[in-house]
């Protein structure tokens, strides 16, 4: 997205330290609270879609938004973390959480091999080899009714097994705020890693390739392998939405991986505002939330993320982060200590 | 056997003369603007619905609704440039344009599941059902229709190109914008026409596919993803290229359909494009600036 996503300055990237620390203990008592708040069933189911989205979204704008990547396959890597977290469970008995790790090892796997595989290609090609990919997967999500089921779907997929110590039950995951906790932590310490990753010296030079991959080469980085890198750990980010989405809805069919779950997890990014973390993060729980409170109106979901996409790249193509930026710019409010990209 | 072998390429060459029709728009489109329009293959749908409501309320001639689809393909057109492409030119992105219109189309296949519903559409023209048998091959009056419109546009398109002034200004526009400027040729014209024609293509298409499609507001879906395919093995921006893509693709279609599985036949054609980037990525978009028709 070289040119395309409006330039933000840095002060709304990278506030102060303590800005930041401020910020990070915001999120945690958040994450704290928000389950005590809603206690009925149905809000903390939503909670928990919120945090997997999330996850998803942090993953697809670290390589759209950070290396200008059009990666329309993410739903194939979140379906593949789901089937595998799921199918080395039920087929082959593995423990939970090696199943989990298996399952995301091999979302990052797919990524990183895509991604070896479509580094030549740019721009559109890259988008169309990636929708490709997704739809190769989900086809074969659909035909490979042996170990699938296919359409008919599996079912009854248990959530991870409760934390036990001695003959005391300190954490059982069949309690919704506790599997909240669980998913929140995760895409807590996602965005944090990916926010250390952005600016460290790798970010930089992620930045560098997305605006001028040219440039980027001839100071000596070799934009290949970064590309291959942030392609990798995004889709491996999506394999932990996608091992959480399997264990919690339990259910696990081939449509809630189609072309069609990569566009709104793209909704969610082009929303919050792309090379942005935080953008994003707010993009995928509006854009969950949203629909839930238009329920009365009808099933508008998808309607709603396709409207928002074109009209915020139509006139606000820096997504939510550029709005409150502008919104901070006009009330006359400035970050300290700005320039810590 | 022999006779299986060719009902199967006689299909495969119907099927595919369609895909050609709504393919040659993504490229016709790809080589004026170097852009994407994603919801393409939902003008596809909307000529299938339009041709469909027109003879299902008012009783019309199928061939007078297969010309009301262009009508309604090429203002579907129309109104995405004016909306979409032309605003966001000035932003100089190659991808912002593509993320706007898969919006659009999210938009336009949820609002027609809210209008139409998920249930199928039993599209059928009175000439289905009139079957000709020549030495053991059937072919039906709808197939020869599809062929000749298809062929008769294709050869006006390709005579438009070659032999006009607006289509010659519309390959200068192609090779470079800037200098075509220069010679007094208005490129916002020249890309609006392109993208009315090319959408037209894509309307009329869907009148005629309406019959073999499952007709339900997604169908522009398995129908982008080929035309996606077709585009990239013929070389975006290479109409030559792109109708022998588009018969290809069809013929791969109908034999899977025959020796396989109905099922595989995404994974087919998307595993022989990812194949094709594998193998010559560079080739086809280093080809594309001299072969531009």
């Amino acid at each position: 997205m070289s040119e395309s996503a409006a330039p933000l300055p840095p002060a709304l990237v990278a506030g102060s330290t303590w800005s930041r620390r401020m910020s990070l203990l915001l999120a945690v008592l958040a994450i704290a609270i928000l389950p005590l708040l809603l206690r009925d069933a149905y809000w903390r189911t939503n909670l928990i879609i919120c945090a997997i989205n999330v996850l998803l979204a942090l993953g697809l704008d670290f390589i759209l938004g950070y290396t200008g990547q059009l990666n329309l396959g993410h739903s194939a890597f979140y379906g593949l973390g789901a089937y595998a977290s799921t199918l080395l469970v039920t087929q082959l008995g593995v423990p939970f959480w090696l199943a989990f790790i298996g399952g995301v090892a091999l979302a990052g796997l797919a990524g990183t091999l895509l991604s070896l595989f479509a580094v030549r290609l740019r721009g559109h090609y890259l988008a169309i080899a990636s929708l490709g990919f997704a739809v190769i997967t989900y086809q074969i999500l659909v035909n490979w009714i042996a170990l699938t089921q296919g359409p008919l779907g599996i079912y009854g997929i248990k959530p991870p097994p409760p934390i036990v110590i001695g003959s005391v039950t300190l954490v059982d995951f069949h309690n919704l705020a506790s599997f909240f906790y669980l998913v929140a932590g995760f895409a807590l310490v996602a965005y944090l890693l990916l926010r250390q990753l952005v600016h460290s010296p790798i970010g930089e030079a992620l930045t560098a390739i997305r605006e001028d991959e040219v440039s980027a080469a001839s100071l000596g980085i070799n934009a290949a392998v970064w590309k291959v890198f942030a392609f990798g750990l995004g889709a491996t980010i999506a394999g932990i939405a996608g091992a959480f989405y399997a264990c919690f809805v339990g259910t696990l069919v081939p449509d809630a991986f189609s072309i069609t779950e990569s566009f709104s997890i793209l909704s969610m990014v082009i929303v919050g505002g792309t090379g942005t973390l935080i953008g994003p993060v707010f993009g995928a729980i509006l854009l969950t939330l949203l629909p839930e409170i238009l329920r009365a109106i009808g099933d508008l979901r998808l309607v709603v993320y396709g409207a928002s996409l074109t009209l915020v790249v139509l006139f606000m193509p820096g997504g939510l982060a550029q709005a409150v930026y502008l919104l901070r710019s006009r009330l006359g409010f400035r970050s300290r200590g700005g320039a810590a990209r | 056997m022999t006779v299986i072998v060719v009902q199967q390429a006689i299909n495969g060459v119907v099927v595919g003369s369609l895909y050609v029709l709504v393919a040659l728009g993504l490229t016709l489109i790809y080589g004026v603007l170097v852009q994407i329009n994603f919801a393409h293959a939902d003008f596809v749908t909307i000529g299938a619905f339009a041709a469909y409501f027109l003879m299902h309320l008012i009783g019309a001639n199928y061939l007078a609704s297969i010309a009301v689809a262009l009508l309604v393909g090429g203002l579907c057109g129309f109104l995405i440039n004016a909306a979409v492409f032309t605003p966001l030119r000035s932003s100089r992105s190659e991808l912002l344009p593509l993320i706007a219109t898969i919006g659009v189309s999210v938009m336009l296949q949820n609002v027609m599941l809210a209008w139409l519903g998920p249930i199928p559409y039993a599209f059928e023209t009175p000439y289905s059902n009139q079957v000709i048998r020549i030495a053991g091959i059937f072919l039906t009056w709808q197939s020869v229709i599809i062929i000749a419109v298809a062929t008769t546009t294709i050869a006006l398109l390709y005579a438009f190109m070659k032999f006009t002034f607006l289509g010659k200004a519309v390959r200068a526009v192609s090779q470079d914008r800037e200098t075509a400027g220069l010679m007094g040729i208005n490129a916002n014209h020249l890309i609006m026409l392109t993208f009315v024609i090319a959408s037209a293509l894509a309307g009329m298409a869907g009148a005629m596919l309406a019959p073999v499609l499952v007709l339900t507001p997604f169908a522009g879906t398995s129908v982008i993803v080929k035309a996606f395919a077709i585009v990239i093995i013929g070389g975006f921006g290479n109409v030559e290229g792109t109708i022998l893509a588009g018969l290809l693709v069809g013929l791969i279609e109908s034999f899977t359909t025959q020796y396989l599985d109905p099922g595989l036949i995404d994974i087919v054609v998307f595993g022989l494009l990812l194949l094709m980037l594998a193998i010559k990525p560079t080739g086809l978009i280093s080809e594309r600036r001299e072969e531009n028709v």
